[in-house]
């Protein structure tokens, strides 16, 4: 591939991003200069808000197309899905990203985050989510690096990636098992287990996937599972904040479930889109068995978290008119009832325009949860409710478009969506 | 572990300890407004500025309405949320007491804010290198054998400063000897685990802006379930996603193997 490179064009059809891109720019200075005060309506009652609720946790749970689709191609042997794992490690990539940029704008003093790195306090899931993200984020990079091998030719390094890529891993989750747990044996042990896989793959024992490292599908899946469930952790420790509609033991759990959720749909969704804009079919019906996923995943989430709702004796809660019950209500209905009758139904599910209309309920519904933990479920007694500022969303649609324009010039340029594995073995 | 007994009975509102606060930790003056409500308080809430607040309160007392105050602050809980959350351990608890900040390790992201089940913390929204602020029970005295700068200042022993087991037995008593006197409770006792700054009313809590409906349990006891587990996880998915890659890799080489064969056949 040595084609020349395509230059990001201002079009009609995406000045709005670059409008808002710069908007986001402007209010990011004036939010550096002056303060979070100065855009924010964040306050003393509520030190969390929009950002958080969009960019953080909403925004990671969108970003879990990346280690689902890596493992059923790379892991699980579901090879028919192998042109998904590109994009979705992509986007999977810039997500992330763009969710370091908004954590730095949401953090005071973003230049300190080395701090996590030399203090570390096993008690605290932020802690935990820190960490799992940084080297979560580094996977990912590893992940994508072939595409980028491949756009220049460079054979030699995709090679040099193969062979050490494990041996990174390797040190990675070692010590991130020593910073969780603090504890040398603990350590030891996930090294050894580690160890003897790369060996048995090395030495012939055992085969291994010929495009990706198996240990880099696996720390992808293991930090994963982590932080996508310890993000929900973190409100475990507001029982006296969080509305219990909200607030259960459970909370990882329903993290981590819906980001499958969010995440499978989310890569229907970019499939869909991408093609459309750049004037290709999409893979209805490979996307539609990829969806089958759904109405089960849709399933189990309905029945835990109704179930957990009248468990925790929260249900009564629902049948209220304020903005909670409606929060909650809106959540469950966008966000699983109508997709997973839509997924059920195998017409709407191999028609493309359902497809998406599907994925975009899911998403949506997603989006809508992550908010209401943080904002709508969120009750400060003898405080003024928190509303976000303009400048909050402003900044954040910011920060997306930014990322949408950037996902758009690789996509141009980089043979992702082709799969085409050009240095593969 | 040592501690500080708040009898707001003995208060008379005089504010002593919110200047001597500022004096000892050089806190700059606030610049204060009228708002409407609790009348004489000033300034209205805690800031970067004020890290100890006597709240005006109007209540029922007996027969007569009357001025209640109460003492805003960090109350020092034995296990705090604010420590428990920090990402950084910008926030320790000190075995003698103090629940402390160490600014340079701050990261600004606020966590301890929204844990703290007081809110208590407050930050630095208007500045380009915020910190979050708020009190130390004056941990550079407390660590010297002092008392802290409020306890020294109040002239009626609103407040005293002990051991926590003494003061307390000290709530206790003085709840025995007064019986009508005191609401029979002494606010911080089993709030989240336990507080070392301990509180007498003589008007339920509510009232004095408290919050009655903290649970006893340290709220470290809903997270630690989930942190706990994560060595756990890592070791069963690396040995099961391994599994899973063996299967699956032996699996595809025989499906190559098999077809290759057929192939040969075929020719
Ligand atoms: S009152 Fe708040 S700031 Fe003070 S120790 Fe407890 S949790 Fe921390």
């Amino acid at each position: 591939m040595t084609d020349a490179w395509i230059k990001p064009q201002i079009t009609r059809r995406n000045v709005v991003l670059y409008l808002l891109a710069a908007l986001g720019f402007v209010l990011v200075v004036i939010r550096f200069a002056g303060g979070i005060g100065r855009v924010s309506n964040l306050n003393d009652g509520y030190p969390w808000g929009f950002w958080i609720g969009l960019d953080i946790l909403a925004g990671i749970a969108l970003a879990a197309g990346g280690f689902i689709v890596a493992g059923m191609v790379h892991l699980f042997g579901a090879r028919k899905y192998h042109v998904l794992a590109r994009p979705a490690i992509l986007t999977a990539f810039l997500g992330y990203l763009l969710f370091i940029i908004g954590l730095a704008i949401d953090l005071g003093r973003p230049w300190m985050i080395w701090q996590a790195l030399f203090h570390w306090n096993h008690s605290s899931p932020m802690f935990e989510v820190s960490w799992c993200v940084t080297m979560y984020t580094t996977v990912l990079l590893m992940e994508f690096l072939p595409v980028v091998f491949e756009r220049f030719g460079w054979k030699h390094l995709h090679d040099m990636w193969h062979n050490l890529v494990p041996w990174v891993i390797i040190g990675m989750l070692t010590l991130f098992t020593l910073a969780m747990s603090g504890s040398v044996g603990w350590t030891v042990v996930v090294f050894a287990i580690l160890l003897a896989w790369e060996v048995s793959m090395r030495t012939g024992l055992m085969q291994r996937d010929a495009q990706m490292p198996t240990l880099l599908v696996m720390a992808g899946i293991i930090f994963s599972t982590l932080h996508q469930s310890s993000l929900g952790s973190l409100l475990l420790i507001i029982p006296h904040k969080l509305h219990p509609l909200w607030f259960t033991q459970a909370i990882p759990i329903f993290f981590l479930l819906s980001a499958v959720m969010i995440g499978v749909g989310m890569v229907i969704f970019e499939n869909i889109i991408s093609a459309r804009v750049h004037d290709r079919k999409p893979d209805t019906h490979l996307l539609a068995g990829f969806a089958r996923a759904l109405p089960y995943l849709l399933g189990l989430y309905l029945l835990l978290k109704v179930g957990d709702i009248f468990r925790t004796g929260a249900a009564e809660y629902l049948f209220m008119f304020n903005s909670v019950a409606i929060g909650m209500w809106l959540e469950l209905v966008v966000g699983v009832l109508i997709p997973l009758v839509l997924f059920m139904t195998p017409e709407t599910r191999e028609s493309e325009r359902w497809l998406l209309w599907g994925s975009i309920f899911v998403v949506a519904g997603g989006i809508i949860n992550r908010l209401n933990t943080v904002i709508t479920g969120v009750v400060v007694a003898n405080w003024a409710p928190y509303h976000p500022s303009w400048m909050e969303v402003a900044i954040s649609l910011g920060v997306l478009s930014g990322g949408i324009l950037v996902l758009d010039f690789i996509v141009r340029n980089f043979s992702v969506f082709e799969d085409r594995h050009a240095l593969a073995r | 572990m040592k501690a500080m007994l708040i009898d707001t009975t003995r208060c008379v509102g005089c504010r002593g300890c919110q200047v001597a606060c500022k004096q000892w930790n050089g806190l700059p003056a606030e610049e204060t407004v009228f708002f409407g409500g609790p009348g004489y308080q000033n300034p209205r809430d805690l800031s970067g500025k004020t890290w100890t607040l006597i709240t005006y309160n109007e209540a029922q007392v007996g027969d007569h309405y009357d001025w209640v105050y109460g003492k805003l602050q960090c109350m020092h809980c034995q296990e705090p949320a604010c420590a428990a959350s920090c990402p950084t351990s910008a926030m320790e608890k000190l075995p003698e007491g103090p629940v402390v900040y160490h600014p340079n390790q701050c990261l600004g992201c606020r966590y301890c804010m929204l844990a703290c089940p007081f809110q208590v913390i407050r930050f630095d929204w208007f500045s380009a290198n915020p910190y979050v602020s708020k009190c130390t029970m004056c941990a550079d005295r407390v660590l010297s054998g002092q008392e802290p700068a409020c306890v020294k200042a109040c002239p009626t022993d609103a407040l005293v400063f002990g051991d926590r087991e003494v003061l307390i037995a000290e709530a206790h008593h003085r709840i025995e000897d007064n019986p009508r006197k005191y609401v029979h409770h002494v606010f911080g006792e089993h709030e989240v685990g336990g507080t070392c700054v301990l509180h007498l009313s003589t008007v339920p809590f509510e009232l004095l802006g408290y919050r009655s409906d903290l649970p006893e349990k340290s709220l470290r006891r809903w997270t630690e379930p989930a942190m706990k587990p994560i060595p756990y996880i890592v070791v069963a998915l690396s040995l099961a996603l391994g599994g899973v890659a063996w299967i699956v890799n032996r699996r595809d080489k025989r499906l190559v193997e098999k077809w290759t064969k057929q192939v040969k056949e075929m020719q």
